[in-house]
């Protein structure tokens, strides 16, 4: 007890002398300037003052957020629709697996954000070349954490239910389903993390709004404090989308772990 | 108990006939749909692509021929990830033995953590430039995160029964680490190698994308720019070659270096 508190405390120095040499280098000694590295100072200032001023990439924090939100759950929820049945269909009936599974290993190598600059010139920059880029990477982790969940079925438990007579989708419904089901939400965690990564990537290259187009557009004008706040706010929601998965996933998986 | 999973015991011959199949349909679906339907104005023909494919061996795109592309963003990753696998193993090595520091290094790698490497790229042109060490950068940070919380859980969760009969036989610390734990966290090491890869592969694309003047992203970037379709297509058909060839290194290395543990898988 009393040494696990010692090492909160070390924790804390930690991140203090962390915040202090940032200081230090930055408005106490002044070896950077203030538009390429600013201090925490600085940054907590353009963070505050984010949420009401527009200049100069034409948003608040707040418009930019809702913008990456929508274009992330739009191609999110798209990829789970799609991907997470698509992997069970593979992992559970063999002619799916057969017939799908080459064209998948063909495609899972080219990295989402490698789909950008296709989906741009097909869709334009608006909210739906974006959202097909999420798309990709969101259904890639769903299908394949979908497919090893239900290949790793117990093969006793599939006998089980084959011995009552189940038919074969009762078995999947009953049997594949829910012993999957903890290999398909590391697959929705895995999607999501991607997800958020993508609309980054995507909002640099073609957007008028959204958080990966303010921190490239801050770039533009030399405002690194800007930059460091749309980072932090990118870091502090996929904190925050992960911890309501890991909350869903406390709530819906239930026994074996 | 018998814990088999549903494989299907299948013959081999038999999945590579529906693979060619399947694929031979894909083509046959793009091709017939490209010639007689509205989607030949934006899809070029399957035999374009795989024509101008192999052009682009000898014939440049930009300054330089395909392969002279890729090696220059083959070159970037080898740096970015050799750094971030410097930095990475250590790191997460030491936050996996010793409690102090875990302590220290903790906080701060969790507060870095949750941003990903590519929203890195504006702050890494603003500070280094456009050359070639924002793209480092950035490929040594996408890498290294996966790269240090594997090795950390490595080295975290080496057996306790190893661990205290090797204390037993009277093994001190440094070699305790030396004998025990580094050997047992290298199948996790490998797992964030493998992982760290597949990311700083993905994020040299993304960089050169942003800002470059050659290289894989590159040339698919353009490709858009000129409306090109042919060239974005022959780019990421490259980019996805190249990254399942690189995975497939790994495996190699990875097979070689602790063929014990793939055995026992």
């Amino acid at each position: 007890m009393k040494t696990s508190l010692k090492y909160k405390i070390i924790a804390i120095i930690s991140i203090v002398a962390f915040l202090a040499i940032w200081y230090l280098i930055t408005d106490g000694l002044k070896l950077f300037s203030a538009s390429t590295f600013p201090s925490p100072v600085k940054v907590l200032q353009a963070f505050i003052k984010k949420f009401y001023v527009k200049i100069p990439d034409g948003g608040t924090l707040i418009t930019h957020l809702i913008a990456s939100l929508q274009v992330v759950l739009y191609g999110y929820i798209l990829g789970v629709v799609i991907g997470v049945p698509l992997g069970i269909l593979m992992g559970w009936y063999r002619k799916v697996d057969l017939i799908v599974k080459p064209l998948f290993d063909l495609i899972r190598p080219i990295p989402p954000v490698g789909w950008i600059p296709i989906m741009i010139l097909w869709l334009g920059i608006g909210i739906n070349a974006k959202a097909m880029v999420i798309f990709v990477s969101a259904v890639t982790p769903c299908i394949i954490n979908s497919y090893t969940g239900i290949k790793q079925t117990n093969q006793v438990h599939v006998w089980v239910a084959q011995t009552f007579g189940a038919s074969n989708k009762k078995t999947l419904f009953k049997v594949g389903l829910p012993s999957a089901l903890p290999m398909i939400f590391i697959g929705l965690k895995v999607s999501l993390g991607a997800s958020w990564m993508a609309v980054v990537a995507a909002e640099m290259l073609a957007s008028t709004k959204g958080l990966g187009y303010m921190i490239q557009m801050n770039r533009m004008v030399g405002r690194a404090d800007n930059i460091i706040v749309g980072m932090i706010a990118i870091g502090l929601v996929g904190a925050l989308l992960t911890f309501i998965l890991e909350r869903l996933e406390k709530r819906f998986v239930r026994g074996r772990h | 108990m018998i814990m088999r999973t549903r494989t299907f015991q299948g013959s081999k011959t038999e999945s590579l006939i529906y693979a060619i199949l399947s694929i031979c349909a894909l083509i046959i679906i793009w091709a017939v749909l490209v010639n007689f339907t509205a989607m030949k104005k934006i899809m070029p023909n399957p035999f374009t692509v795989f024509n101008m494919f192999f052009i682009s061996f000898v014939k440049s795109i930009g300054t330089h021929v395909l392969p002279v592309q890729i090696l220059f963003s083959l070159k970037r990753v080898f740096v970015g990830y050799l750094l971030a696998c410097v930095i990475g193993i250590p790191l997460g090595l030491l936050m996996g033995c010793s409690k102090l520091g875990n302590a220290i290094i903790r906080p701060i790698f969790e507060l870095i953590r949750p941003i990903p490497g590519l929203a890195w790229i504006p702050l890494a042109i603003l500070w280094f430039g456009i050359d070639e060490a924002p793209k480092y950068f950035i490929i040594c940070i996408s890498a290294s995160v996966s790269i240090i919380l594997n090795t950390y859980s490595g080295a975290r969760e080496v057996d306790d029964t190893l661990l205290g009969a090797a204390k037993m036989l009277g093994a001190r610390s440094f070699k305790l680490f030396l004998n025990v734990t580094l050997p047992a966290s290298v199948p996790q090491i490998f797992a964030g190698l493998q992982v760290g890869l597949s990311s700083s592969w993905m994020a040299v694309i993304a960089a050169e994308m942003i800002r470059s003047s050659e290289g894989s992203g590159w040339v698919i970037i353009t490709g858009m720019e000129n409306g090109d379709t042919v060239q974005i297509i022959v780019g990421m058909i490259s980019i996805g070659l190249v990254g399942l060839l690189l995975a497939q290194m790994l495996r190699a290395i990875e097979r070689r270096l602790c063929s014990w543990n793939v055995q026992g898988r």
